[in-house]
Parts: C-alpha cells; sequence; structure tokens
C-alpha cells in the first residue's frame, strides 16, 4: 500500500507543479487579449463512422454539415432516423432513392434505440 | 449563512486540492491508453498538462461541454473551460469593419461601430447561460435525439457590454414593434439550411438584456459570438444569440426555423402544432463536489454546487443523503445577481466508512422544486431532474 501512496504523491505534485505552471501563464495572457488557441478537449465518441454497408454514403451526406460524432452519439428508432434524414434532405442533402435506403439501414442498425438507463 | 460559509471556506482548501488532484489522476488513468502504461510514465504524462476541461460532446459545430470537474473550480466560469454551442461553423468578423445595424420599427436606424459600443460606460453583468438541450443525455429513454449533453452545458461568466435597451431607446422604438429580432452572422455549409434568427418579445428586451463585447474581462473570444453577442439573462442559451450583426425590431416573433420548429416543448401528449416554446430557465442544482465515485476520509464532508432558476429566482437549495426521505437546507455564498448562479455548500459528518449517495433540490421563489424526473420532451430539452452523487468515506 504505502510504495502505491507514495508514487501517489509524486504524481499529484507533478500535476500541481504543472497546473500551477498553466495557471501562471493563463493569468498572465488574460489581460493582454483574447486566447486565440481553442481550449484542449477531450472526445468520448467514436470519431468515425464504423465499417458497414452505407458508411460511404452516411460520410458523404452527413459529414458536409457536421462531424461524425453528433451521429456516433445518437441512439434512435427507426422514425427518429427517418425524421432526422428527412430533415436533413429538406436542408439540402441529395440522397438517391437507394442511397436512402442504404443510409437508413446503416443508421437503424448501428445507432439504434439503447438499452434504457439506469438514474 | 455567512457564517457557515466563511467558516467552511477556511476549512475548505486541503480538501479541495486533494479531492481535485485526486480526481484529476482518476481521469488520467481512466482513459485506455494511459492506463496500460507503468505508474512513473503516467505522471510523466500528466505533469505535462491537466486532463483537457472540456467534453468534446461533437467536434464541429462546436457542442463542448464543461466537465463537473472543471466547472466547480470557481463560481465564475473561466472562458477557456466555458461550454460552447453552435450550430454553423464559427464566423470570422473583422471587429474594425464589423457594423451593429439597428432597424426596422425605429424611429431613428443606426449603424454603430465596436468602437462606439465600447465607449464608457461600459455596464457589467453577470449571467448563468443553460444551453436548452443541457441534461439531454440523462433523460432516461431508449431513444434521444441531439447531442448528449451531461451536466456541464451550463456555466456563469461575467459579461461587459450596453443594455439593449439603451441601444433601443436611443433609436427610438416604435409601439407598433412587439419582438427583437437578432440577426447573426453565422451561416450553414449548405445554403438551403435557414440562418440563427430568434427574436424575443421587448418586454423582455427592455428589462435585462444585455449585448456583450467582453466576456470576464476580456474582449469576447470568437467561439462566444465576437465581436458582439445578446445574453439574455433567465432565458435558456438559444436566446443569447453570438455574432450579431443587427437588431431588427418587428411586429410579429420570427418564424424561423429556429423559433417554430426547433426549441419548443414536444410532449408525447400535445398536439405538434400547440406545442410551448423552450424560454425561460427551470430551477435547477448541480452538485460540483463530491464528484461521482470520489473516496474521502472520514469526519466533514462538504456537499457543494451552484444553483439557479429563471425569472421567478431562486429560494433553497436542500440536500439529501436517504434518497429524499429527508432534507437538509444548504447555505448560499458570496454575492447574488439576478441572472447568475449562486453558490450552496454545506456539510454532513461521516463517522464511519460508507457508501453515500447525495441529492441535491433546488426550489425557485414561486416554490416551484426540481422534480425527481423532469418530463421527457422529444427533443430533450430543459432537464431539471434532480442530480445524485455517489461517493464513498473510507477510515
Amino acid at each position: 500500500m504505502s510504495p502505491r501512496r507514495g508514487s501517489g504523491r509524486r504524481l499529484k505534485a507533478g500535476v500541481a507543479v504543472a497546473l500551477a505552471a498553466a495557471a501562471l501563464s493563463m493569468l498572465a495572457l488574460q489581460p493582454h487579449s483574447a486566447p486565440t488557441d481553442p481550449p484542449k478537449r477531450r472526445s468520448v465518441y467514436p470519431a468515425h463512422f464504423p465499417d458497414g454497408p452505407g458508411r460511404t454514403v452516411a460520410e458523404r451526406s452527413c459529414l458536409v454539415c457536421h462531424s461524425a460524432t453528433l451521429v456516433t452519439q445518437q441512439h434512435k428508432d427507426s422514425t427518429g432516423w427517418e425524421k432526422s434524414v428527412k430533415q436533413m434532405e429538406t436542408w439540402g442533402v441529395k440522397l438517391k432513392s437507394a442511397d436512402r435506403d442504404s443510409l437508413l439501414t446503416y443508421l437503424r442498425s448501428r445507432f439504434g434505440p439503447a438499452e434504457p438507463k439506469q438514474h | 449563512m455567512s457564517d457557515m460559509g466563511r467558516r467552511s471556506r477556511h476549512a475548505e482548501s486541503p480538501l479541495a486540492r486533494r479531492e481535485f488532484l485526486s480526481a484529476l489522476g482518476r481521469a488520467a488513468a481512466g482513459s485506455i491508453a494511459l492506463s496500460t502504461l507503468p505508474p512513473w510514465t503516467r505522471a510523466a504524462l500528466a505533469a505535462v498538462g491537466p486532463v483537457p476541461e472540456l467534453i468534446e460532446r461533437n467536434e464541429w459545430p462546436e457542442h463542448w461541454e464543461t466537465s463537473l470537474t472543471a466547472l466547480g473550480r470557481s463560481c465564475i466560469t473561466s472562458n477557456e473551460r466555458f461550454f460552447v454551442r453552435s450550430h454553423f461553423p464559427v464566423p470570422k468578423l473583422d471587429p474594425t469593419a464589423w457594423r451593429l445595424e439597428v432597424k426596422g420599427l425605429v424611429q431613428t436606424p443606426l449603424t454603430l461601430t465596436l468602437a462606439a459600443l465600447r465607449e464608457p460606460p461600459v455596464r457589467e453583468t453577470t449571467a448563468t447561460l443553460e444551453c436548452a438541450g443541457n441534461g439531454r443525455g440523462l433523460y432516461a429513454l431508449p431513444s434521444t435525439s441531439g447531442t448528449q449533453w451531461e451536466y456541464g452545458a451550463v456555466g456563469n461568466a461575467r459579461w461587459g457590454g450596453v443594455r439593449l435597451s439603451d441601444v433601443l431607446e436611443r433609436a427610438g422604438v416604435k409601439p407598433e414593434a412587439k419582438h427583437v429580432w437578432f440577426e447573426a452572422a453565422d451561416r450553414a455549409t449548405l445554403p438551403s439550411v435557414p440562418p440563427f434568427l430568434r427574436s424575443i418579445p421587448i418586454e423582455k428586451a427592455m428589462k435585462d438584456v444585455f449585448l456583450a463585447h467582453s466576456m470576464n474581462q476580456v474582449p469576447l473570444p470568437r467561439l462566444h459570438g465576437a465581436p458582439l453577442r445578446a445574453v439574455v439573462p433567465g432565458w435558456f442559451g438559444m436566446a443569447s444569440t453570438k455574432w450579431v450583426t443587427a437588431i431588427r425590431l418587428e411586429a410579429a416573433p420570427s418564424d424561423n426555423h429556429f423559433m417554430v420548429k426547433g426549441y419548443r416543448y414536444n410532449y408525447p401528449d400535445v398536439d405538434p402544432t400547440q406545442t410551448e416554446p423552450v424560454e425561460d430557465l427551470r430551477v435547477k442544482s448541480v452538485i460540483t463536489r463530491p464528484l461521482e465515485g470520489a473516496t474521502l476520509p472520514v469526519g466533514r464532508v462538504r456537499i457543494q454546487g451552484f444553483a439557479w432558476a429563471g425569472h421567478a429566482g431562486l429560494r433553497r437549495v436542500e440536500i439529501s443523503t436517504d434518497a429524499g426521505a429527508t432534507w437538509r437546507p444548504a447555505g448560499f455564498m458570496g454575492d447574488t445577481e439576478p441572472g447568475a448562479w449562486r453558490t450552496w455548500a454545506t456539510e454532513i459528518e461521516v463517522l464511519s466508512p460508507a457508501t453515500i449517495t447525495v441529492l441535491a433540490r433546488a426550489t425557485d421563489a414561486a416554490g416551484e422544486p426540481q422534480p425527481p424526473q423532469a418530463r421527457p420532451n422529444g427533443s430533450g430539452y430543459a432537464n431539471n431532474s434532480i442530480q445524485q452523487v455517489t461517493f464513498r468515506v473510507a477510515a
């Protein structure tokens, strides 16, 4: 137990030093100008569409306006995905009938309803 | 109340640091890549910089959420940690060429430069912005539509700028003008997508709406609407239009997609043509400490967070450690401004090791409490369900 606690302390000390440095550099920058670099983020959903029939259509149709994560985080039933695809077509996404079917099958099978959450 | 706040503040700092650092360590260790590495490598990597404080729910357009760790740091959310929600690519506007037009049903149309808007007196206000979809990912539904925000699509900032009422009084509002439309510079990639063009009623516009060109004492960052955004206190965030280019006075509300289709409460039993618009914030509290899964030492455990409400204002926050059977009040800390959240805190005494689930419930001044479960609606808006946090107390 004690060696682990020791390395934990070193980790914490290292983090504390890094944080103090980061805080100081932020303080030094703040009064002069708004930061231009976007803040760092951690991603939590798949960044790409998974393999499978319909993937190419999904990439071609969806990635014009938004990244894949908007889709890969969602869980919708057939009605939900049909509604979304219809909305996107209203907004200018061009889909041939066969491609629409392939896209809907892909979305339903990959991003269908989730297990109910426990709260 | 303030006595409690003072006493606890003095007592909190070692615990706060320990809890934060342990959470940070856990977060770093929790990532798959890091956890497979030996401890000394992890320490070296951790020393490079803290775990990013924004959760990327969608890469672009930006749907970036503040983590609870980051949110809990301070009553004012720093610009780098503030959640970002944009509908379209972020426009890049040249502040010297940019103009604000005031037009429509006004006596004197105006064209204002940024320099003119920055002239003293610069007014400041602290206001909380919460995305209408905050908590969407926490609705207990098998099928949800939209970005799965959890707790942190909310933030509290000090906004600097001019009062919208001052600008409107300068232009002279005609009696038939009933709505204020905010035209903005952001556009979708496809030209057939409608622009983001929302309006607010004139009564709200004259009451407390702000046109902000600074955020926490620096020029408004581009991600947050530079050079000028609306700040509509007490309303969900979609009302606070970013990248504003014109203020248009009209007799009717905007009939834009983001007014008549988006941002409406679609309850299963309500006629889709009779839906209520999403406007007023719902009373809500968030627990920022302890964090879910934290391990704390036996003794006094501090429970803390923020709470806010819509036009009624906030009355109280209570906590429960027995699944809502009994509630005890938390105290408020710091100053209060009508549109800003308040920090609340309390302590519980834990004498032996235990696993504890704590609930926090805010009630507004009209007596409306947060519900155990908010009523789900088609787009997952306004989830103000009572939050619960489970943590461990060890010897």
